[in-house]
């Protein structure tokens, strides 16, 4: 039999072709590591952020309700009036930006504002009266049920908005409202250029709203005022995956270098290790929003990365359910909701769940703003002698203890929810007067659960709108809470809190001011319709060259200060 | 029956199987409890802002007019508008996903398949030997890692400690996108010479890839090629008239693919390919290396037992070189189990490597998907799940016709 060679002199083509490839992956490595042609890099003189948030809907601002939808329209877009950076928002701090010099009537509800000349929009039409008045009638004409126009009640504060003359503006509100400024300055006010918003017209509707285009950013917006164009906004599966913002040549400071940086980069991450890793890795020179608290603790330690902290404006608070919920015990004593609150241990919380980047917070007016107290302070922290002594004239001890039923969402929408709940749940059964079961929902369905009142106590979170303690005060009034607290104003101190909250809310005096707060906490602590809990701090992590970092008050980034040194 | 006929009857098949699902996805949707309406707004809402939703989403219509609509809607590709605010359409949803999610489970397939087949060779070919032992090890281990797990270790070696690999995403925010081929509607001149450029190579690599597959050399094979080329650039130029002569005003059209490694490609850009390879790499390699197990372990047993078979002990005998026998004539006759699997990795891959997607951020459809489930957005899992189910019937086709092919004795 004839045998096949099986074995050859020479090297083998497999040998040969492997190592052919070997060669061309050696060069072209090499060469890609060199930045040599073919693999040069094209320069880019930017910075790069990087986020876990996303914009829920549109940025618009008759639309956009969400952080990150008002960090895009702060920077894209332009008020009247503007937060000086680093600042507490105080009445001093509130500084021109369209607007050059403002006035208001005694009665604080005519404020007249002189408007700033030679502004010119995208398509070169000058800024002026006209256009406020038509941002105003638009957005609250839109009235989008879930836009900021209807939640913040834009329609029960202004009446009309009046075109003076070319450059001055008047708005005739209805009610006298001393926060008006900070109502200006918020993101929801944003003035539009009519030629990206709908067109000259009167009748709007919500399909006005300016969507998210794909492919078209110009189309995606209707703001051309702000330090930034929005020249890219990518969404894949529906999610924000990129955002490109370049340098406004009309921005009407541009004469102060403003904007720093010409080109910034918005990158979207699946969650806060993603994010983590992509500025650890280097991939980019920003990260805010969210990074959990052990990983800035972690990265504190870092020589290659700075960590940055500010003042914070997100509270957590605690609702209780007034109606009857199913068969559970009714809350609606206040003994009931007292004795609760004086379970809990807010030091514990910020401790043990974000590791002390968070503060307690005895007042629903968050600390460092006007009208802070620390009135809650006053039924102690953990004070389980006054829970089990306010338990035991409604008929609770060891052997029959108060049940109730405490909700968190399981979303991710509030940070840390799970621990947070576990926690409390802890702290109040150690009264040994209360038992606690514990409920959870995924976010759309946390919403739902809290619109038909079925959450016999839940936890909830806040933003401000706007910087004023109007806007926390009012969580006290919010309808949308359906915790029932109006509905029993025969028992309880409503009616003596709202002439508070609205003698507040019609005086610029700041001592005045101060002290109808502190009235309308102490009356709170009486009732105890909603406890606060904790006030969060703002938290970035960058690369140690980036500067102009501003996390104060306000929470929204001036990303026009950011720059590389 | 010839492989002709067997073809069609699949292909006849399908159309029934893929019915059934579509009717089954949309009646749970519907029969599910509660108002999904009710999830998606952030206060209480008005029943006329309800009303509102429902009408625009056409949840106000008979069940039986919804049904149809849904059906008609998935004949022009359209799969409905979302819940969420804005309502946008889900097929433009899902279709900037899926690019992302095919590319990364083309190159994860190729991975899993490449190690799984070699080491599983490998480990057949030296039975219950060292080697052996530790491959089949590897393949335990590899399988039984969590892949986020396996994900992080990779991104911190080679992302934060090494640097020489990205840790998330899908490609440098610095550079700007692959953009595929541009084809310039409004220069005639250049756009012949693009398409000349183009659809030259294109028809003789097409021909030469479908000679070696069939193994069909002939003595005129260079000539051949060389007029099917010419045949596909008389094609190419063709459609580009007609496309220029309708869509000359657009002055631009792009043609790409959305796999960012194959767009740069086509732009000619190496740098843009191998930014995109950078990127790809470590979720394809974490996913490929995790599937690889069950590929090692069915290679492995598939080819003990052929390797056990006489032919393959006459082949030895008659003195053929070792790869060849394993190669050429044990691993050809074991590898339609392994045909059948990678068709269902794939498959399942298809809909969304939910946790590589979302340790690596790469933004494809199981993101999506978990996003959509998260909000409650019905109308968008809906949509997915039926992408999904006919993505899933049409691999399973191709499976089934690879296999008639392979082996003749597989017919009705």
């Amino acid at each position: 039999m004839k045998r096949f060679k099986d074995s050859r002199k020479g090297v083998s083509t497999t040998v040969v072709v492997g190592a052919i490839i070997l060669i061309v992956i050696i060069a072209v490595a090499a060469l890609y590591a060199l930045e040599l042609p073919p693999f040069a890099r094209p320069p880019f003189e930017g910075i790069i952020m990087g986020t876990t948030d996303s914009v829920e809907s549109a940025i618009d601002p008759a639309q956009a309700y969400d952080f990150f939808g008002w960090e895009i329209i702060q920077n894209t877009g332009c008020t009247l009036v503007e937060v000086e950076p680093g600042s507490s928002a105080t009445a001093e701090d509130y500084t021109p930006a369209l607007a050059t010099e403002w006035t208001t009537s005694t009665d604080l509800k005519t404020w007249t504002f002189t408007l700033r000349e030679g502004i010119l929009f995208d398509d070169e039409t000058e800024f002026n009266a006209t256009h406020v008045k038509y941002s105003f009638d638009r957005n609250m004409g839109i009235a989008s049920p879930d836009g900021p126009q209807l939640n913040m009640e834009y329609d029960a504060i202004i009446d009309n908005v009046e075109v003076v003359s070319k450059y001055v503006v008047k708005f005739n509100l209805k009610i006298p409202f001393g926060p008006f400024l900070g109502l200006m300055a918020c993101q929801a006010s944003s003035i539009v250029n009519p030629e990206y918003a709908g067109g000259w017209k009167t009748d709007w509707s919500t399909d006005d709203i300016v969507e998210y285009t794909e492919g078209d950013a110009r189309a995606s917006s209707p703001m051309d005022l702000g330090p930034y164009k929005l020249t890219k906004w990518e969404r894949v599966g529906g999610k924000d995956h990129e955002i490109g913002l370049e340098a406004n040549p009309n921005y009407w400071n541009k004469g102060a270098g403003l904007p720093k940086t010409e080109k910034i980069i918005i990158k979207f991450y699946a969650d806060a290790t993603a994010l983590r890793l992509a500025i650890e890795g280097g991939e980019i020179d920003v990260a805010f929003r969210h990074i959990t608290p052990t990983d800035i603790e972690d990265l504190k330690d870092d020589p290659d990365l700075e960590v940055w902290e500010g003042t914070g404006a997100a509270i957590q608070y605690m609702i209780f359910q007034e109606d009857d919920v199913g068969t559970l015990p009714s809350l609606n004593d206040p003994r009931a909701r007292r004795a609760i609150t004086a379970a809990l241990n807010r030091s514990e919380i910020t401790e043990t769940v974000f590791l002390g980047q968070s503060s307690p917070l005895y007042s629903m007016i968050p600390t460092g703003m006007l009208g802070h107290t620390e009135a809650f302070a006053t039924l102690g922290d953990a004070n389980y002698t006054l829970t089990r002594s306010l338990l035991a004239e409604l008929g609770y001890n060891e052997t029959n203890k108060l049940e109730i039923e405490l909700w968190y969402e399981t979303s991710g929408h509030y940070p840390s929810s799970p621990d947070q709940a576990a926690l409390y749940k802890e702290q109040f059964e150690a009264s040994g007067v209360i038992s606690v079961t514990l409920k959870s929902a995924d976010w759309p369905h946390y919403r739902t659960n809290r619109n038909e009142g079925v959450m016999h106590v839940f936890i909830y979170g806040w933003y401000p709108d706007y910087i004023d303690p109007d806007n926390y005060a009012f969580l006290y009034y919010a309808s949308w809470l359906n915790h029932h607290y109006s509905k029993y104003n025969a028992t309880n101190h409503y009616f003596a809190m709202k002439a508070a909250y609205d003698a507040a809310r019609a005086s610029t005096d700041e001592a005045e001011r101060i002290s109808l707060y502190a009235e309308l906490e102490d009356y709170a602590v009486e009732d105890c319709p909603l406890v606060p809990i904790w006030q969060g701090a703002a938290w970035a992590v960058t690369k140690p060259n980036i500067k102009g970092v501003y996390l104060d008050i306000t929470q929204t980034w001036r990303i026009w200060l950011l720059y590389e040194e | 029956m010839g492989l002709r006929s067997y073809i069609v009857a699949r292909v006849l098949l399908m159309i029934p199987m893929i019915f059934l699902l579509l009717s089954i996805v949309f009646l749970i949707i519907r029969v599910m409890p509660g108002d999904p309406v009710l999830l998606h707004f952030e206060r209480k809402a008005s029943e006329e802002a309800m009303a509102e939703l429902r009408h625009v989403l056409g949840l106000d219509k008979p069940l039986y007019v919804q049904y149809f609509e849904y059906l008609a809607g998935l004949l022009r590709g359209d799969l409905g508008r979302s819940m969420a605010p804005g309502h946008h359409s889900i097929s433009q949803q899902i279709f900037s996903a899926f690019p992302a999610t095919l590319e990364l489970a083309l190159f994860s397939t190729l991975i899993s398949v490449g190690v799984g087949i070699l080491l599983g060779v490998r480990a057949s070919q030296s039975y219950n030997s060292l080697q052996d032992h530790s491959i089949r090890a590897f393949g335990i281990v590899v399988y039984a890692i969590p892949i986020f797990f396996l994900g992080m270790i990779f991104q911190l070696i080679f992302a934060i400690n090494l640097h020489w690999l990205p840790a998330n995403g899908r490609f440098p925010p610095f550079l700007p996108e692959p953009s595929g081929l541009i084809l310039y509607l409004s220069k005639p001149a250049g756009g012949f010479a693009q398409v000349f450029m183009w659809s030259l190579p294109a028809g003789f690599v097409s021909w030469a890839i479908c000679s070696v597959a069939l193994k069909r050399k002939r003595v005129k094979f260079w000539l051949k090629g060389f007029l099917i080329s010419l045949l596909v650039l008389l094609v190419g130029w063709i459609v580009y008239a007609y496309l220029a002569w309708h869509f000359m005003c657009l002055g631009v059209l792009h043609i790409s693919t959305g796999l960012l490694t194959i767009d740069s490609l086509i732009e000619g850009s190496p740098l843009k390919f191998v930014e995109s390879l950078r990127y790809l790499f470590l979720p394809s390699l974490t996913l490929g290396l995790v599937l690889s197990g069950v590929f090692i372990r069915l290679t492995r047993s598939n080819m003990l037992e052929t390797l056990r078979l006489d032919f393959v002990t006459a082949a030895k005998a008659r003195g053929l070189k070792e790869t060849a026998v394993v190669y050429g004539y044990a691993f050809r006759n074991s590898f339609l189990p392994i045909l059948t699997m990678m068709g269902l990795q794939f498959a399942i891959l298809l809909g969304g490597a939910i946790l590589t997607e979302r340790t690596f951020s790469w933004p494809g459809l199981g993101s999506y998907l978990v996003d959509r489930i998260t909000f409650r957005d019905y109308t968008a899992i809906q949509g997915a799940v039926v992408l999904f189910g006919i993505l899933v019937a049409i691999v399973n086709l191709m499976v089934d016709i690879l296999y008639a092919y392979l082996d003749p004795r597989i017919r009705f």
